[in-house]
Parts: structure tokens; C-alpha cells; sequence
């Protein structure tokens, strides 16, 4: 495993994030086709899938600890990215087992768990934390059950209540987003909180993913890849700061694009937690520049092919219009219209040297 | 026993009620109950050589270590079979499958008072909803409805509950004044009920007269499958023809064709088994689909619901 305990990468100016070849190549990248529509892309959130980013209940990697930290300083400035209604004090709970059980077990290197009825001994090494409590009383944490844990582990978590046949976003931890407030959804329904969504509606993805999340069941977590674009490394493209990191949009030349632009993939986890009925929804947040993903032949070209075909609707949608031209004609330097594989995998054992 | 993901468990011990209701533990061999929320259901595998069930029963409790969990079963004559077995062979050390557990009945947690109504068989769900309501310190009652001669029973699989808070009635849901408790609940209230189709209709009709809306009113239906005339699907994408004899389900004989369809609830109650009607005019007997969805006739449960045509054209 590649994860580092110390902090080097920079999610804010000045940026700095470097992947090595080992985290460019379990980078789960989100298309495989040379088109892209949106769909009920969701399987079995199983371990052992072909993609390294998805062997895991929660995906470690190099990042960890600059994540957290990033995290932690945005909890600092703005601490209402984390809310949690108090009819969902058993799923706080339910989120603290899962996630320190999944961690201790397939990250043994890094994370411990010792458990003695209900008193609990967490260890997490990398980011030097010992903590004795008492799985059930809160007063025994130095924060919420929930927002502890979620301040130890990269990408967002939200937290859905069952009721009505609906889900309703009735908490969360949510600093690494594309564009969307915890505080404005907080206490929307499923079809509330998806209402920006250009064409899903009509093709039915929503009524179906409803239908299909609310018959998830405990032990069988699911999966789903989204993706949208970011210019430079920023985690929290938020509609909070959206006067920081809004005009980056207008900075992307052709002389930059390859640095300055990120392809954000979100691989995402949705787990029925079993004491509250409650659905955990995982947003495990992945920013690439394109002069990595072209270090894949087959993630450049298909790239393009998928950029230069996306739907307007879309294109607007994800906020891509002001540089998505430029971004094709630039990848269009590594697209020799060769025909791919199907799939996401890179099709490579190892980089060529940048 | 771990081979291949196959859950089994062991009947420890098994004690009878009433004549009709008969008390389960299940212990699990070499792995763990998961944690459960109170209304959960486990999907139960078991028989002998002659017949195999597949039956769902609503969860009473869970070890805290994950090694038992406990189940009431209501011997009901008039099915197919499931649950004569367990009363008759369902002896200390016999084998069970655990196929699956799921939550259709869950307590709604931003309720400010839980109502709980039940009668007969329909207290197991609100058992453990008893442990979950009084530890988490909410507000609640449970009114349980029973023959005069089981009132003994219920009494004492209700010892130690808050009297205050817990009331047996051996007479009508009528008689007893229900429908004027349900009028002076306050606005806040979520009501909960779980019984036998004339109990379950009763208050259906209740809570509608008295003025709640329906997002306040959850219900769990016991429902046993019932045979019916045999039938014929035809699937659709293979050409195949099964056929559906007088005392199994659709599911059950598209399972014995070796095909895997959908499913998890097996009474009618999650829509999981939903598969799209080509041609033919189904029998629904579920309480998933909208009337309109019925009328459309375009959509079969394939757990509970049969055919009132002699052939059924599934898009399997």
C-alpha cells in the first residue's frame, strides 16, 4: 500500500499535488466507452474488482494524510460541512463500525481496532491518533461519532434517512465537492436534491435509482463511478467558496490545460447501515490532470472522444463550456483515432517516463 | 458450514406459546448475525426431502454477540406447508438457511409518538421495537389485540414491558375504543400496525376515518403465499414454458427451472420480484403496486401473485 504519513501535497494556492505512476494507475477512470450518457451505471460495491481504487471498502492512498488535513482546515473556516440531524444519532454509530472495521481489517499497517464489548480502542497511525471509548456515548469522543470518523477518511459521506418511499439527506461531512452545499440539500428528498440534473429525469435514471437504493440491503454495498472536471487541484470546489475558485475556470490557455486541468472522479459507495435502517452514501473524490491521464494512451484518447461528443446539456451542467474547447483540441494531440479496448482499465503494466 | 457464502443456523431451542404460535431460537454455526433494526425480517430456508421453504419472519431479537437471534412462528394451516413443518419437525438441532435479512418495516425516527397496533402474530415485528423505543427513550404505546384464552400467553411474552406504556386487549379493536384513541393522538404521532387481514383492514379503515395521512401510517403485512390453479408462463426471451403447479408459487417454480429471478421479501411486501407481463392477465395478491398499476396489468410480483389466464408471457 502506498499511502504516505506525512503531508506534502497542497490542495489550495499555492497548489502542489504530485500522483506517482502506482496512484495514476489505480486511478478509476469513469468511461468505458467512447461516449458518454448518463446511465444506472451501479454494480456491487465488491472487493477484488479489476480497478485497485475499488478493492477496498474505502480507498486509501498517497493522499490520505494531505486529505485529512485539507479536511480538517476546512472544518476550521466553515464547521457547518459538517451537520447531522439528531433523529440520526444510530447511524452516526452504524458509520463509526463499518468504517473502523473495514479500515482495521484491510489496512491492518495503518489502523487497529480493539473491541471489549463495548469499549473500543481505535489506533490510527497514520494521522497519530490513540482513542479509548465506548461505542454508544458520545461523551466518551473528542467529536460527534460521525464527524470523528469522517475526519479520518478521504472524500464526503452523507447520511440518509428511509421514509415515505424516499431518502432524505439528513447529514453529512461534505468538503470535497463539485459544486453543491450540504447546507442547501440538507433535509432534501432524493428527487429534491437531483433536481439541477440535466436529462437523468427523462431517461428515467432517478425513478429507477430510487427504487433500487431503497431496497438496498446491509451487507451488500453498491457502486458507481460519476465524474466532472476541475481546474487545479482544488478538493473544495464548493458553492460556498465559489467566489475563490469560480474565475479559475476562465484560466485554462493551451498552454496550461495539461496542468491545470483535472478530470474529478467520484467513486461512489452507498452501504444500508444496519442499527438505523439509514443509507451511508460515499463520495470518495479523485482529481487527475490530464498530463497524467495521457501518460495512459487509452485514457487520452478516450478522453477526447468523450469531451469532444459530450452533450451540451451536460457540458453546462458540469461547468466545462469555458474550456472544454480548449481541452479537446489539446487532447486531440494524443488521439490518433486508434480503436480502444472497452472498459475502464488502463491497459498498461507500467508508465512510460512522463 | 461456511461453504460458498451459505449461511446455516441451528434450531437451540424451541418453545410453544399457544397452540398456534411457537417460539424459535436460532443460533448461527460459525459466523455472525449482523446488527438488525427492529422490524427486520430473516428470509428462512428449510424442509426436508420431500419439500423445500422458503418463508419470512419478522425478527423478535439478536443476541448481542451475534450468535442468536429469535423468531415466533403462527402455525398456519391453510399454507403451504412452511409453517406446519417448523411447528411439527422444526425440533432443537434441526438446520435452517439463513437466506437473507432485510428491514421493510422500520421505525420512523423522526416521529414524535410511535403508535403500536397489533393483533395475533403481528406482535413479533413490535417486540423488538419495544427494545429499540424504550432505550432510545421515545415515546410510544403498543395496543395488542388477542383472544380471550390467549391473553395468558401475550401476557407473559409481554413480562417486563412498561405497563404504563403496553396494553393486551381480549376483545375487538372496536369494543376496546381504538378508533377514539387514534382520534386524540397528537398531530406528530406515526402509527404502526401488524396483524391478520381482517385486524389489518380494520385499522386501515380506522386511521383513514380519523384523519391520517398516509406518510404517518406504516403497516406490515403477514402474508403466507396461497396456492391457486395451476398455470403456464412462457419466457419471453428464451421461449421456455414453466409451469406453476396448485401449491407453489410463481417464484418458486421459476426457481425450481433453475432460473434466478429476483426477490427478497417472498410476500408481496418489497417489489424486488417485479418482472414486466408480456401477455396474459395476472392475479395480483401483493401490496407493492398502485391500482393503476394493477389495471395496467403490465407488471407481476412473482412472490405472491398468480394468473387469471390459463397462460402467463413474462419478459424473463
Amino acid at each position: 500500500m502506498i499511502a504516505q504519513a506525512s503531508v506534502k501535497d497542497s490542495y489550495r494556492p499555492p497548489y502542489g499535488v504530485t500522483n506517482s505512476p502506482e496512484t495514476i494507475l489505480r486511478f478509476p477512470f469513469p468511461f468505458p466507452e467512447d461516449s458518454y450518457m448518463y446511465s444506472m451505471n451501479v454494480e456491487p460495491h465488491v472487493r477484488g474488482g479489476p480497478v485497485v481504487a475499488m478493492q477496498n471498502t474505502f480507498d486509501i492512498d498517497e493522499h490520505y494524510v494531505a486529505e485529512c488535513t485539507e479536511k480538517a482546515r476546512i472544518l476550521a473556516e466553515d464547521p457547518r460541512r459538517c451537520i447531522v440531524m439528531p433523529h440520526m444519532r444510530e447511524a452516526e454509530w452504524d458509520f463509526v463500525e463499518l468504517a473502523m472495521e473495514t479500515l482495521s481489517e484491510q489496512y491492518p499497517d495503518y489502523f487497529a481496532l480493539m473491541r471489549d464489548g463495548a469499549n473500543w480502542h481505535w489506533t490510527n497511525r497514520l494521522l497519530g491518533l490513540e482513542q479509548a471509548f465506548v461505542f454508544g456515548d458520545a461523551e466518551t469522543l473528542p467529536h460527534p461519532p460521525f464527524e470523528y470518523m469522517a475526519r479520518q477518511m478521504q472524500g464526503d459521506f452523507t447520511l440518509h434517512d428511509q421514509r415515505e418511499d424516499d431518502l432524505w439527506m439528513d447529514g453529512g461531512m461534505v468538503t470535497a465537492q463539485a459544486d453543491w452545499s450540504l447546507k442547501f440539500d440538507l433535509g432534501m428528498s432524493f428527487r429534491q436534491w437531483h433536481a439541477p440534473v440535466p436529462k437523468a429525469a427523462e431517461l428515467g435514471v432517478f425513478d429507477r435509482g430510487l427504487r433500487f437504493l431503497l431496497m438496498l440491503q446491509h451487507g451488500k454495498p453498491v457502486r458507481r463511478l460519476n465524474w466532472t472536471m476541475t481546474i487545479n487541484p482544488r478538493l473544495d470546489t464548493s458553492p460556498e467558496n465559489y467566489l475563490v475558485w469560480g474565475a479559475d475556470r476562465a484560466s485554462v490557455t493551451p498552454d496550461n490545460a495539461l496542468d491545470k486541468v483535472h478530470l474529478r472522479v467520484e467513486l461512489q459507495t452507498l452501504y444500508r447501515l444496519p442499527r438505523s435502517h439509514a443509507i451511508l452514501f460515499s463520495i470518495r473524490c479523485y482529481l487527475l490532470p490530464l498530463r497524467d491521464i495521457v501518460r495512459v494512451p487509452k485514457w487520452g484518447r478516450r478522453l477526447h472522444r468523450v469531451l469532444g461528443a459530450l452533450d451540451p446539456a451536460l457540458s453546462s451542467y458540469k461547468g466545462l463550456d469555458l474550456y472544454r474547447p480548449t481541452v479537446v483540441s489539446v487532447l486531440s494531440r494524443y488521439d490518433d483515432g486508434a480503436e480502444l479496448t472497452p472498459g475502464i482499465l488502463p491497459d498498461l503494466a507500467q508508465l512510460e517516463d512522463a | 458450514m461456511a461453504k460458498s457464502g451459505v449461511k446455516t443456523a441451528i434450531i437451540a431451542s424451541t418453545t410453544l406459546l399457544t397452540p398456534t404460535l411457537r417460539r424459535f431460537v436460532l443460533r448461527a454455526q460459525g459466523w455472525c448475525f449482523p446488527v438488525l433494526s427492529a422490524g427486520s425480517h430473516v428470509l428462512l430456508g428449510f424442509g426436508g426431502p420431500e419439500r423445500m421453504f422458503k418463508n419470512a419472519y419478522s425478527i423478535v431479537s439478536r443476541k448481542d454477540d451475534g450468535s442468536e437471534i429469535v423468531i415466533i412462528v403462527r402455525r398456519a394451516p391453510q399454507s403451504r406447508g412452511g409453517s406446519v413443518f417448523l411447528h411439527e419437525q422444526g425440533r432443537e438441532g434441526l438446520s435452517v438457511t439463513i437466506l437473507g435479512t432485510a428491514n421493510l418495516f422500520p421505525i420512523m425516527r423522526r416521529a414524535r409518538r410511535h403508535v403500536l397496533l397489533s393483533a395475533g402474530i403481528g406482535i413479533t415485528p413490535f417486540l423488538a421495537y419495544l427494545e429499540t423505543l424504550r432505550a432510545g427513550g421515545m415515546d410510544y404505546v403498543l395496543h395488542h389485540f388477542c383472544r380471550p384464552e390467549e391473553r395468558e400467553a401475550f401476557e407473559s411474552l409481554l413480562h417486563g414491558q412498561d405497563s404504563a406504556c403496553v396494553h393486551i386487549h381480549d376483545q375487538l379493536p372496536g369494543a376496546a375504543g381504538l378508533r377514539e384513541q387514534l382520534a386524540n393522538q397528537p398531530i406528530t404521532t406515526h402509527v404502526y400496525y401488524c396483524g391478520p387481514e381482517g385486524f389489518m383492514d380494520w385499522v386501515a379503515g380506522a386511521v383513514r376515518a380519523v384523519g391520517f395521512v398516509p406518510g404517518k401510517v406504516h403497516s406490515e403485512h403477514f402474508f403466507v403465499p396461497e396456492g391457486g390453479q395451476p398455470f403456464a408462463v412462457v419466457l419471453a426471451r428464451s421461449g421456455r414454458t414453466v409451469n406453476v403447479g396448485a401449491d407453489e408459487t410463481l417464484l418458486e417454480a421459476l426457481e425450481a427451472a433453475d432460473l434466478n429471478p429476483p426477490c427478497m421479501c417472498r410476500g408481496g411486501a418489497c417489489g424486488a420480484c417485479a418482472v414486466t407481463v408480456l401477455d396474459g392477465q395476472p392475479d395480483h395478491r401483493d401490496h407493492v403496486l398502485t391500482e393503476a398499476e394493477r389495471t395496467a396489468a403490465t407488471t407481476i410480483l412473482t412472490c405472491v401473485s398468480r394468473a387469471k389466464t390459463q397462460t402467463l408471457t413474462l419478459d424473463l
